[in-house]
């Protein structure tokens, strides 16, 4: 390349816009691909994360220098965990004459699929930054980054969880729960919406508008209650 | 409209944090913006028109707003390398057993409500 070409790239790809234009393009060509093919492995979020990682890597710029000029991202986060106030507000009023079998459900399994990760990875011999960064799998991704720092868990590795958990909740989940006889729109929605989040939800929703509802529930209540009693539980353990 | 749910949305997440400092240092700023609006919500009885945009046009969005912290898993590549297996087996195994037992107990507590509503 001549010295002016390469003065022009250099000053391309390490313009300050550069790593938000790189995130705005490669994430629309994820969710094209995604809606084309309808793929749970193809989350938009983990395709364009691998897009952006690729270009970085073959521009040779620093991640650093990446996640400092797209922290308006991550800023935005925060208003987005109180947004979600609004999901939560909205749901609770479908809840009606199920409220008994829905809270204990919600204090009972969501004990369980918060303890589980961690207890498996302890089990695997994974190590404890990870055995923690695993309490936060079951919430959906902006609750789970938020927590997993909150617990000395690793965030980035949280966002990462979450989004598998929700991608292995939706592929498996409907068919292993027909295999176990649980049939009950509610049943199956609480299920997919307390363990896999948002991409379970969306699955739930495939399921009938029910199954969708409480789905939604599930995850709304689940991300509450774990926001709210995770960090108090870690702070009265320390 | 969209700005003005928007402002709304970061002034509960302010009050959160002034709240964190001087009364709950447990909970996140966040966190607490969030059980801010959900009582005014419930205090109002409606989400409003300027509100509801703010929240769906962020929640639309946040799969976008998730990418660079998803990117930041890199730096995380050798703590990770060594238990891959461990980490990748315990994360399937706990959603599928969860999934499952969730379902299960979820089914039997409707099932059982029914019948106590039955033999009313």
């Amino acid at each position: 390349m001549s010295p002016d070409l390469q003065a022009a790239w250099q000053a391309v790809i390490h313009h300050p816009l550069f790593g938000i234009g790189i995130t705005l393009a490669t994430y629309q060509l994820a969710l094209a691909a995604y809606e084309r093919t309808r793929w749970p492995f193809l989350q938009p979020v983990l395709v364009a994360m691998l897009m952006v990682i690729g270009i970085l890597y073959l521009c040779d710029i620093d991640v650093r220098e990446y996640l400092d000029f797209t922290n308006i991202f991550v800023l935005l986060l925060g208003p987005v965990i109180v947004a979600l106030a609004v999901p939560l507000y909205i749901n609770l009023r479908h809840i009606r004459q199920l409220w008994k079998p829905v809270l204990q459900t919600l204090l009972i399994a969501g004990v369980i699929a918060t303890l589980m990760g961690s207890g498996l990875a302890w089990l695997f011999g994974a190590s404890e930054e990870m055995q923690r960064t695993l309490l936060t799998k079951s919430v959906t991704s902006p609750f789970s980054i938020l927590l997993a720092s909150e617990v000395n868990g690793i965030p980035a590795l949280a966002a990462i969880f979450s989004i598998l958990t929700g991608v292995i909740g939706a592929m498996l989940g409907p068919e292993l729960l027909r295999k176990i006889n649980v049939t009950h729109p509610a049943a199956v929605g609480m299920a997919m919406g307390l363990t896999s989040h948002a991409v379970g939800t969306a699955r739930a929703l495939q399921e009938g508008e029910k199954c969708g509802g409480f789905a939604a529930l599930g995850m709304s209540l689940i991300g509450v209650a774990t926001a709210v009693m995770l960090p108090v539980a870690v702070s009265i353990i320390t | 409209m969209l700005l003005r749910g928007l402002t709304l949305l970061i002034l509960m997440q302010l009050l959160g944090t002034a709240i964190n400092v001087l009364l709950l240092p447990m909970i996140p700023g966040q966190v607490l913006g969030m059980l801010l609006l959900f009582a005014w919500l419930m205090i109002r009885g409606e989400v409003s028109a300027p509100l509801n945009e703010a929240a769906s046009s962020l929640l639309r969005y946040l799969p976008l707003l998730l990418i660079p912290t998803a990117v930041s898993a890199v730096l995380f590549i050798d703590t990770i390398s060594g238990q891959m297996i461990a980490v990748s087996a315990a994360l399937l195994l706990s959603v599928v057993l969860s999934l499952l037992f969730t379902g299960w107990l979820m089914n039997k507590l409707i099932a059982r409500q029914t019948r106590q509503e039955e033999q009313i």
